[in-house]
């Protein structure tokens, strides 16, 4: 991928999970890298437990606002989010997502239905040419602590070369901008991110 | 005094802001000195950064009571000769609107920049009123930036504008522009701001009929010179094509994104020229009197009302052009947000071609919602438990501005009617009077900012009104930024508390009572025995909101609730109380341990089925 190729990303995940925060370090990243970058997010009552969107465009796209239809990848922090924002995907488009739901409170209730993972999978599959899903969750602990997950999500994207940098500049960025006492837990989940894109696309070979 | 990179940078260094720090950095190149606020989504940001950064060698800053008293003390700032900035969200600036309408007369000559953050699409709003026609009525400059880079470099513009003008000058944003985050390049931090001495003249600064009617045409003195400016302005930039062109586009604020982005997905950057406005009031008439001359045909985007479109049309009379000028249509609408497809639908039709997008999919139907709700171990839930158990659908309930809106998610249903801060207790009185049962619900803060006057009415008027003020000691909605009824010793040394009971009882209120908010049977005694007293009733239901006690003050709870019994008790509970830390595991209810915030409640409503466990990890 060039490096002025126009990119649009699709963040989506449950308020509380750090969703804002892995978006913050890959648009860090992505100047840090020299790229133009523009990204955007909706604070407020979405953080009450709501849903979380955040989206990051690469290459001179000034539109801080995606419609549904556009994204080019889309970033799912949990999988029934990954479900609800797949209209927002292009066909043909990328989706890496998490496997581990959080159930909302109707659910939790009794009320409604959490979708089941085959479903999830079965509907991206239909739009996207290329979707993975990834244990966030338990790698993230596996690596430290719950938020890391969000970088397994991230260092898979970087692994299926999603994004115009590798793997070794997220580590960078990482390294850079997050906070001295998180880094060992993000690096080591960067390392599981990518052995864990390596083994599904193994599978999928 | 703390290091920051928006402090320590060097010059010429680039960061990823966003739009909000962006604004906070530019405020101080620009040398602001004074900085004044009340908290709403979307400011909240900027005012929260000039707290952390906490250097008060350069500048004075207040969280005040709200957006008037924060106007009218940036405003005496400005007068006494100190750059001011005032940030609010759009709903503030009608609060602010009395001193703002005023001080456009006087002027202030240290320069007063007011921030006003809109918020189309009402992403966490009542309403979505476009504030650009407050410039426009109030006669005051309109900067409205379009990404990162420019918010930095318009506010420095406009406190240069307000300090050169001695006018107030408005920074208008956006939800969108406030949390966009992109890159800007610093420049110097200013060593030292001089203030512009204070000189007594009451023929200027006390209005006075016949001082007013002079002032008025000083106004119109001014806003004529920033007319001038306006054409010369940097930040209203036409970009034309070598050849002359048929067709042109006059824009401005984030609409100008979107144009961006769809004129290169159309492929049609070479066919229009474009004028794109970023100083947005007062117009530079002349120059867009020269582009509508220049073009058969013009079409105007702006995303909100038709301010824009309309005073182009008006020009276009005025200076006899006949361009056809297109503006707001079925596609463009003034309700909600533009896009970029949108944009390109709108550029479509009017290049009269086939719209170059990606089919929409359809949204994937009957997925379950995730609305927002109250957290695990909020109090505001325990007294709503108690208010419904008592009050049933036999009141109106009245709510207000906070986190506890959301009483109107069931099964609480605790929230019948809202217009803006404070209108739970004015409203209320209103309704009451005309013959409906009324239970008032105020956060602490919203009961600062806009309760203590409707309060004072309510017991000077003897309305009926039974008030709960849901005392979590913070302003907890936008941040948890501080409110003169949090504690003094989380206040610190530059703020004073004052007791919300002191005041109701100083106003002359005998039914009051202060009470913990966990305590659902108290509730409900004293409820059963407000419920039919006359005139104004105050409970005051107090206990620290649960992610404030948690990151500000340190405290967890070690215990966690768990089911021991189930039963038609624990079903019941589960459906009235609906902590989301409950859940159903097969027919089971049990308690997610990790969402537990150890508040005990239901333990009170459900005692055979709920009992306090040790924490696990």
């Amino acid at each position: 991928m060039s490096n002025n190729q126009r990119l649009r990303v699709y963040f989506t995940g449950v308020g509380g999970q750090g969703t804002l925060t892995a978006t913050n370090l890959l648009a860090r990243t992505a100047l840090m890298v020299g790229l133009d970058v523009v990204a955007g997010e909706v604070h407020g009552m979405a953080q009450r437990g709501g849903v979380v969107e955040s989206v990051l465009l690469l290459g001179g796209l000034k539109s801080p606002r995606l419609d549904l239809g556009e994204a080019d990848v889309i970033l799912g922090f949990e999988p029934l989010e990954t479900l609800r924002g797949l209209p927002y995907l292009h066909k043909g488009g990328t989706v890496i997502s998490s496997s581990n739901p959080l159930p909302p409170l109707s659910v939790a209730l009794g009320q409604a239905k959490y979708p089941d993972l085959a479903t999830i999978k079965a509907n991206v599959t239909e739009v996207a040419s290329r979707s993975y899903f990834v244990p966030c969750r338990d790698l993230g602990l596996l690596a430290g602590a719950i938020q890391s997950g969000n970088t397994v999500l991230l260092a898979c994207a970087c692994a299926a070369h999603v994004f115009p940098f590798d793997l070794e500049a997220l580590a960078q960025g990482i390294k850079t901008f997050l906070p001295a006492k998180i880094q060992a837990s993000n690096l080591k989940a960067l390392e599981l991110g990518a052995q864990e894109y390596e083994k599904l696309a193994a599978e999928k070979a | 005094m703390n290091t920051h990179p928006l402090l320590d940078a060097k010059p010429k260094e680039t960061h990823l802001l966003l739009g909000n720090e962006a604004i906070v950095r530019g405020a101080l190149e620009a040398g602001v000195q004074m900085v004044t606020c009340y908290p709403g989504t979307p400011s909240s940001e900027v005012v929260d950064t000039f707290k952390r950064l906490n250097a008060t060698d350069r500048y004075q800053m207040e969280y005040s009571i709200n957006e008037k008293v924060a106007m009218e003390v940036a405003c005496g700032a400005a007068l006494g000769g100190a750059k001011s900035l005032v940030t609010m969200k759009h709903v503030g600036l009608n609060v602010a609107a009395d001193p703002l309408f005023t001080t456009c007369y006087t002027g202030l000559p240290g320069g007063l920049v007011v921030l006003s953050a809109d918020d189309p699409g009402c992403h966490s709003s009542q309403n979505e009123q476009d504030n650009r026609g407050y410039a426009r009525i109030a006669h005051i400059p309109c900067f409205e930036p379009a990404d990162a880079a420019e918010a930095h470099a318009m506010t420095i513009a406009a406190f240069d504008l307000a300090r050169t003008l001695e006018q107030p000058v408005m920074l208008r944003t956006t939800t969108r522009i406030s949390h966009m985050r992109g890159a800007v390049q610093f420049q110097e931090l200013p060593s030292h701001t001089d203030l512009v001495p204070f000189k007594k003249n009451p023929g200027r600064f006390v209005p006075l009929p016949a001082v007013a009617r002079k002032r008025h045409v000083a106004l119109a003195e001014v806003m004529a010179k920033a007319k001038e400016l306006s054409e010369t302005s940097c930040f209203n930039q036409e970009h034309s094509q070598k050849q002359p062109v048929a067709l042109g586009i006059i824009t401005s604020g984030v609409a100008r994104d979107y144009l961006k982005d769809a004129l290169h997905t159309g492929n049609w950057t070479e066919q229009v020229d474009i004028f794109e406005l970023g100083l947005t009031w007062p117009l530079p008439e002349k120059r867009l009197g020269q582009f509508l001359l220049n073009h058969s045909r013009v079409l105007v985007l702006e995303e909100g009302y038709a301010y824009l479109e309309k005073d182009i049309r008006a020009l276009a009379q005025s200076i006899g052009a006949s361009a056809n000028i297109e503006g707001k249509d079925a596609t463009l609408t003034e309700f909600g947000e533009y896009s970029h497809s949108l944009v390109v639908q709108r550029l479509a039709t009017w290049f009269g071609v086939e719209a170059p997008l990606n089919p929409r999919r359809s949204v994937t139907p009957d997925l379950p919602n995730r609305p927002p709700n109250l957290c695990p171990g909020c109090s505001h839930r325990a007294v709503y438990y108690a208010a419904r158990k008592i009050f049933g659908d036999s009141v109106v309930y009245a709510s207000d501005i906070g986190c506890y809106t959301l009483g109107v998610v069931p099964p609480m249903r605790t929230a019948d009617f809202l217009f803006c801060m404070g209108s739970s207790i004015s409203g209320g009185s209103g309704l009451a009077r005309v013959g409906q049962p009324v239970v008032a619900f105020i956060g602490d803060s919203t009961f600062f900012h806009s309760g203590l006057t409707g309060l004072a009415n309510a017991v000077f008027n003897q309305h009926n009104l039974l008030l709960v003020i849901l005392d979590n000691g913070t302003t907890a909605m936008t941040g948890h930024q501080p409110n003169p009824g949090m504690l003094q010793k989380t206040l610190g040394d530059n703020c004073t508390h004052i007791d919300i009971e002191a005041i109701i009882r100083g106003m002359g209120v005998e039914a009051v009572q202060s009470i913990n908010a966990y305590n659902v049977r108290g509730l409900k005694q004293i409820f059963e025995q407000y419920r039919d007293l006359k005139g104004v009733r105050v409970v005051i239901a107090k206990q620290p909101c649960v992610l404030y006690a948690k990151r500000q003050l340190g405290k967890t709870q070690s215990k966690v609730a768990q089911v021991v019994q189930q039963g038609p008790e624990t079903l019941a509970c589960l459906k009235e109380f609906a902590c989301p830390a409950f859940y159903l595991d097969g027919t089971d209810v049990a308690v997610d341990e990790a969402l537990c915030a150890g508040c005990m409640v239901c333990l009170q409503i459900a005692p055979n089925s709920f009992k306090a466990v040790n924490r696990r990890a």
